[in-house]
């Protein structure tokens, strides 16, 4: 009997460590259980919802759920005590502070702008992203509007930077190059950023970087980059080149020197060397790859649909442009001088 | 042809430019070298500010080049509709293409220094040379075209951006308009250099104000 017991016993320890074992590997499996099917929706709205997918590989799955709302009982939702919000300050209190004192600090929260279930590193996210969260509030055709009373081109500087590269401050800027694709079969649709599965698909087989980085040593050349620009299998593809802030802060504000165009427009063929090639993830989470310093320059085919006027000019360029000259020139100059020597000739006629 | 015959010498006063013609020249004189001097500022900001901003700099460069654009369609429906001159003016003839232009070009740069008469005598139904008509046509007819074009889509990359794409992107196009402007920076040296070859420096420049040229017997 007591044999039995022990049996018994060591049987029951056994199953409970295995379910401790599996709650430790994935401690929000609990929660996902219900949180993560959209049935739930229909009980107590959309927000519950939790879209595992989305949810896994950022920072706050790692950390898991009962980190931030730890004030869930072990009864929950059978307690009938409705959780309170989860606090970002307590982690992210720095930030919190520069967005309290910024612009933005009373006008939205945290939660408006990021959805702490999807939130990604800001290098994980492309520019387009950035700028549907901000177009939640600002509407783009507005914004484009008010921002012409005062910006050439509104409607392309919107589209070539995210808005948070004029308002906020960062020490540097960084162009990152997204893949845009036309929709299959619709040749003059527009342009959009490539999902991990059309690269996927027009990689056939291989890592999507290798569209760009053919060698796959983890770089991309300036010949790799012309090649994949001028390859007519690509022609539904294109890069998109975007001037992101090297650094991201939360310190939304409206910069004096930022209606200066010459604080972008002006700072010459030492800028701008350095670029990156944005590529999706399976789980949309983007990886930059640095491209070979002095890309967005290349004359023609480095980056085709990428020009900052006054900033990315190419050297080549102007040297062919100080030539043309030069032969404008030599006319009044080596004709003249003659003109001047032979002077006494046309006298004497 | 409107003549006037002077008592006192052997000379002979044309009319060789009509006034909408002088208009469209000193308009687009003054837009060419405005779309010159600002292109230098929006190209070389770092080193060039003459416009107080980089934002005047680029207004003042897409007015000149409007300006410049209505009075170049001006310019081709007067010569086309209006005075109907525009191929017997600057289209080389045959003899132009085979003689024409190696004799002007023989002068230019050899008998002219020798003290040799100009071949070509400007009449207003014969207005250039040669290599006048070549150059003119490739300018008129060729690069300002072009560089117009490719200005209108410079200045309107988003809403035009399927047609920048299909002549290879927005560098091809800005480097296409940048040469071209070079050339016309260069023309301008070269013209003005030119015009100042009449039989005294500013006898090509009065008829362009005036209208009236003075032809002398021995041509100029």
């Amino acid at each position: 009997m007591s044999i039995r017991r022990t049996l018994l016993s060591s049987g029951l320890l056994i199953v409970a460590l295995a379910w401790a074992a599996s709650a430790f590997a994935n401690p929000n499996e609990a929660c996902l259980k219900c949180h993560g099917d959209k049935a739930i929706i229909s009980k107590g709205g959309g927000h519950l919802f939790i879209d595992p997918v989305t949810f896994a590989g950022t920072t706050h799955e790692l950390i898991g759920c009962t980190s931030c709302h730890d004030a869930i009982s072990s009864q929950h939702p059978h307690d009938g005590i409705r959780p309170p919000r989860a606090q970002c300050r307590e982690c992210h209190a720095v930030i919190q502070r520069e967005y309290a004192q910024s612009l933005h600090g009373g006008n939205a929260s945290c939660t408006d702008c990021h959805n702490p279930h999807m939130v990604r590193q800001p290098m994980a996210v492309s520019g387009d992203f950035i700028n549907a969260q901000c177009n939640k509030c600002h509407d783009k055709a507005k914004t484009v509007t008010t921002h012409s009373k005062w910006l050439t081109q509104a409607d392309l500087h919107v589209d070539a930077m995210p808005c948070i590269t004029c308002h906020t401050s960062s020490k540097n800027y960084v162009i990152i190059m997204y893949i845009e694709k036309r929709q299959a079969n619709k040749p003059h649709s527009d342009f959009r950023e490539a999902t991990y599965a059309e690269l996927a698909e027009a990689a056939g087989g291989k890592d999507i970087s290798q569209l760009i980085d053919v060698n796959g040593d983890g770089k991309i050349e300036m010949s790799e980059l012309r090649r994949f620009n001028i390859n007519a299998k690509y022609k539904d593809m294109r890069l998109w080149g975007m001037m992101m802030p090297e650094q991201v802060t939360h310190s939304y504000q409206i910069l004096d020197n930022r209606w200066d165009c010459t604080f972008c427009h002006s700072t010459g063929t030492k800028a701008m060397q350095t670029s990156f090639v944005a590529f999706p993830g399976k789980d949309g989470r983007y990886t930059r790859m640095q491209v070979e310093k002095g890309a967005v320059l290349d004359l023609l085919f480095g980056t085709p649909d990428f020009y900052m006027m006054g900033t990315t000019r190419s050297t080549a360029l102007n040297i062919i442009g100080a030539l043309i000259l030069v032969g404008g020139m030599m006319m009044p100059i080596g004709h003249g001088s003659l003109r001047y020597l032979t002077r006494k000739n046309r006298k004497e006629h | 042809m409107s003549t006037a015959e002077s008592s006192h010498h052997e000379e002979q006063m044309i009319y060789l430019t009509p006034t909408p013609v002088r208009i469209w020249h000193w308009l687009n004189a003054l837009g060419i070298v405005t779309l010159c001097i600002t292109g230098i500022q929006i190209r070389f900001p770092d080193y060039v500010n003459l416009f107080g901003t980089y934002k005047a700099a680029i207004s003042l460069h897409n007015t000149a080049g409007i300006i410049v654009s209505i009075s170049y369609f001006l310019w081709l429906f007067y010569y086309l509709f209006i005075a109907g001159t525009l191929i017997k003016l600057y289209v080389p003839t045959m003899d132009d293409i085979k003689r024409g232009i190696i004799r002007q070009a023989l002068f230019y740069f050899f008998h002219f220094f020798r003290g040799g008469p100009n071949p070509h005598h400007s009449m207003p139904d014969d207005k250039f040379n040669p290599m006048q008509k070549f150059a003119y046509l490739m300018i008129m007819l060729v690069l300002l075209p072009l560089v117009i074009v490719s200005g209108i889509l410079i200045m309107n990359v988003a809403p035009l951006r399927e047609v920048i794409m299909l002549v290879g992107g927005i560098k091809i196009l800005v480097s296409a308009h940048f040469l071209i402007a070079c050339c016309f920076f260069a023309f301008l040296f070269v013209h003005v250099y030119l015009a100042t070859m009449g039989h005294t420096p500013l006898a090509h420049f009065k008829p362009m104000w005036t209208g009236w040229e003075k032809i002398e017997g021995h041509g100029h």
